[in-house]
């Protein structure tokens, strides 16, 4: 072995060791600054194939975008005035509320974002997604669809951030039947890199009275990640084992799919009640 | 200086591949396998590259890997206590460095022209490192798990890895005659101090 292979074995086992022994917050400062430095690759290579993607399905005739534009305006007033409804029984709700000394409840915004890489990693579920700290993000919020939950934040770089999907085995949900008073928790299974994979509702009562096609909805416990009655999934079968029973759950977001989500920002509680979601950043939905 | 050149195109390459590596999603019809590509230019940085370079390689690839795809979680909200994560910052560019390590030692039979090497190590190479993620995955989370789609996972990236391998080695090898720098070595008897000199 020539001198030069033995300095570079020595230079590799050295700097190796290195960053094996540093620290997790650290290896979270260099996971966030990665994902800064490939980001403008993963949004120009996303953009092209969204373009690429819109041309394949944007080609409507006339008289197609015409029908859709009525449509969408007749929904857009439709959706106007269930809003419109629900704010009204929002300040009811806070005047009851107020009259019965309750404690006000936390509200939640919506941050809009767009993914733009999914997972590299053959054995985890995630995605990259174009909001980061400059957007107010951190480590543990809530990203939902307008179908349901799709997972949390895991870590936030300045402009970006991953977003581990609950089809993840380490993604695990306090989560209730609809209808029933059962609880248990939910997450994905193991080697859970499917497109399209179920998830599993463990720690259920044996004789839980569940049936195929019930909602799960999140529990919301004190103190969790994610606020109660996000949908989940519905329930595709119930197994009875040794211990406890188990259902297994089609997730209600299809996640190969995933193209646009939301991040769930907590509003402090001084303004829970009076603070309205901040205007979206661009044209997304 | 040829050879840092080449170095910097495979590292680019490399870089590139791992980048890539977001939009080759898990494929539906093969229980959700999901093709690798930059472990087949690791192979081939090992066999083609000298040593030092080829650990510099690993290294590298091992970090950026790490980097993009190491799953750090906060714990619950119930126990106190640091993030935790299940493949640390650092195993990879260890794995890689042995995979390399391994692999360069076919180096003197590589330049005497056998490609299917590179073909073959980028397979294994694939295997090992999935094997390697899923072994230590569930040392984390307990329990031996092995469903039916963990195989397909496993070993179908393999074979993909041995498809493109020769794509690889062919545009690789152009870019190598552009730089002017020696991946194959002519055997001839006449020739065969040269071929020495390589491979030292």
């Amino acid at each position: 072995m020539s001198r030069v292979s033995i300095i570079a074995l020595v230079v590799f086992a050295v700097l190796t060791g290195l960053v094996l022994s540093m620290r997790l917050p650290a290896a979270r400062r260099l996971q966030a600054a990665m994902l800064e430095v490939v980001r403008p690759l993963h949004t120009a290579t996303n953009g092209v194939g969204s373009r690429l993607n819109a041309l394949g399905s944007g080609l409507k005739s006339l008289e197609q975008l015409e029908r859709e534009n009525a449509d969408l305006k007749v929904r857009i007033a439709e959706l106007s005035t269930t809003n419109q409804m629900l704010s009204d029984l929002g300040s009811e709700n806070d005047s009851l509320r107020k009259a019965l000394d309750f404690k006000k409840r936390s509200g939640f915004n919506l941050l809009p974002a767009r993914i733009i890489a999914r997972s590299t990693a053959t054995w985890w579920s995630s995605v990259q997604i174009d909001r980061g700290e400059q957007d107010g993000l951190d480590s543990d919020m809530p990203v939902v669809t307008d179908l349901g939950l799709v997972g949390k934040t895991t870590t936030v770089g300045a402009t970006t951030s991953y977003v581990v999907l609950i089809a993840d085995e380490n993604c695990k949900v306090a989560a209730t039947v609809e209808g029933t008073t059962e609880t248990g928790i939910l997450s994905g299974g193991r080697a859970s890199g499917a497109t399209q994979p179920d998830l599993i509702l463990g720690y259920l009562s044996k004789s839980a009275p569940l049936q195929n096609g019930q909602k799960v909805l999140s529990a919301g416990v004190s103190g969790g990640v994610f606020p109660a009655g996000l949908l989940l999934g519905t329930i595709r079968s119930f197994q009875v084992h040794e211990l406890d029973a188990r259902a297994v759950v089609t997730p209600a977001v299809d996640l190969s799919r995933l193209e646009n989500v939301f991040v769930v920002r907590p509003i402090p509680r001084a303004t829970a009640v009076d603070a309205k979601p901040p205007p979206a950043r661009g044209n997304r939905p | 200086m040829t050879t840092a050149a080449f170095f910097g195109v495979v590292l680019a390459l490399d870089f590139l591949a791992v980048v890539a590596q977001a939009y080759c999603g898990p494929l539906p019809a093969l229980s959700g396998a999901r093709p690798l590509l930059f472990p087949v230019i690791l192979a081939y940085g090992a066999l083609a590259l000298p040593f030092w370079a080829a650990l510099a390689l690993a290294f590298f690839n091992g970090l950026l890997w790490d980097a993009l795809t190491v799953q750090i979680l906060n714990p619950s909200p119930y126990v106190q206590g640091q993030p935790t994560v299940e493949i640390a910052l650092g195993w990879s560019v260890l794995l890689f460095g042995v995979l390399v390590i391994l692999v360069h030692g076919l180096r003197p039979l590589f330049l005497r022209g056998r490609w299917e090497l590179h073909c073959l190590a980028s397979g294994t190479c694939v295997v090992a490192i999935l094997a390697v993620q899923y072994a230590l995955v569930m040392f984390h989370r307990g329990g031996l798990v092995l469903p039916l789609d963990f195989w397909a996972r496993l070993f179908l990236p393999g074979f993909f890895a041995m498809l493109i391998a020769p794509l690889v080695y062919l545009a690789l090898l152009a870019v190598a005659y552009l730089l002017g720098y020696p991946v194959r070595i002519n055997v001839a008897p006449d020739r065969r101090d040269r071929a020495q000199d390589y491979e030292r």
